[in-house]
């Protein structure tokens, strides 16, 4: 390799990178594309802090035990969001208390709805694919979650 | 291959505001994202899935990459993570508990050290066809046809001789392996192996 391919090997592995860069769907290169929109967000972060799912996840898991409600909380440093998730929709409720908007971002696009003045939402159906909310509180706090996938 | 001027360039603009320049990464690096999504043996659905989530991270992480030139390295492994946790979700809604195993981990692995050695060589050999000049292009990439095409159709086609084909191409394959692109990646010495088996075969 010091002393280059000849060639036929040359074009063998130019035939590769070729080929290789064509099995790529063009859908796939776009999705990496459009996540640039994301870049420079002006939203506080909020982590994944509690997951009921992965709490029992170190220890044999029971049918009724995983059957459960899911219960998950993102914090910030300003809010926290919990989240249950039931048979058909995702409910939730901004701590401490208060009302907004959440955006609900898909790969499909965003979709905004109400948080009543005790900061309660429901979110149905339920993404089928990943997402993240987005919490703009009334008095101005601007939170968004990592990704979920449920 | 650590020190690739070129991907540090694009990810130092990327972490700026320049779209043009995470364009150029997401086409760079895709086909590796894609190959470790493949070997995972995924669905289109769920290569979609791992593929969004690794570029939202490196989105999300782009100012904190210490050594962007070890950025192939940092996609590889975040996607194979990524295709681990899909595959061992898939396995356990049918069996309750399944945890990821040191064998799942180490072949994980094997798998990311072995796409991203590839993936570098063919990026590079990408971007060394890039910068030739148009003629050189066009005429490689009919010799790259599979089965490439006659002397005879790919004189009528370009407009030359027969008889300049052949020293027209050993020119263009000359100035491919003499490219800064293809010279960095001899000079990295990152153990690429010969494809295509003998010399000259």
């Amino acid at each position: 390799m010091r002393d280059g391919w000849d060639d036929e090997q040359l074009t063998v592995a130019l035939r590769e990178a070729m080929r290789a860069r064509q099995a790529v769907p063009d859908w796939f290169v776009e999705t990496g594309k459009s996540a640039y929109a994301w870049h420079n967000i002006d939203a506080e972060l909020a982590q994944l802090t509690y997951d009921s799912h992965r709490e029992t996840a170190g220890a044999p898991i029971t049918r009724s035990e995983a059957a459960s409600i899911r219960a998950l909380t993102f914090t910030s440093a300003h809010l926290s969001i919990e989240l249950e998730v039931t048979a058909g929709s995702l409910l939730g409720q901004i701590v401490p208390p208060r009302g907004g908007t959440i955006e609900v971002h898909t790969k499909a696009g965003v979709t905004s709805l109400p948080a009543d003045e005790i900061g309660c939402f429901s979110v149905a159906p339920i993404p089928a694919g990943p997402f993240r909310l987005r919490c703009r509180t009334t008095d101005g706090t601007d939170v968004l979650t990592g990704w979920i996938t449920l | 291959m650590r020190d690739d001027p070129s991907v540090v360039a694009l990810v130092v603009r990327a972490a700026g505001s320049d779209q043009s320049a995470w364009n150029e990464l997401v086409e760079r690096y895709a086909p590796l994202v894609w190959s470790i999504c493949t070997r995972f043996q995924l669905s289109n659905h769920d290569s979609e899935d791992v593929g969004q989530t690794v570029w939202l991270l490196l989105v999300e992480h782009l100012g904190e990459l210490r050594e962007p030139a070890a950025l192939p390295g940092w996609l590889a492994k975040t996607t194979a993570r990524e295709c681990l946790r899909v595959v061992t979700a898939a396995h356990r809604s049918e069996r309750l508990g399944t945890r990821l195993d040191d064998a799942d981990q180490f072949a994980a692995s094997a798998v990311v050290d072995e796409e991203v050695l590839l993936a570098e060589r063919n990026a590079g050999l990408r971007a060394a066809f890039a910068e030739l000049p148009p003629r050189c292009q066009q005429l490689l990439a009919m010799l790259l046809a599979d089965p490439p095409p006659s002397y005879a159709e790919i004189s009528a086609a370009l407009d030359i001789p027969v008889g300049s084909i052949g020293p027209q191409r050993g020119r263009c394959l000359g100035r491919l392996r003499r490219s800064p692109a293809l010279v960095a990646l001899v000079e990295g010495d990152i153990g690429v192996t010969v494809p295509g088996g003998e010399p000259g075969a």
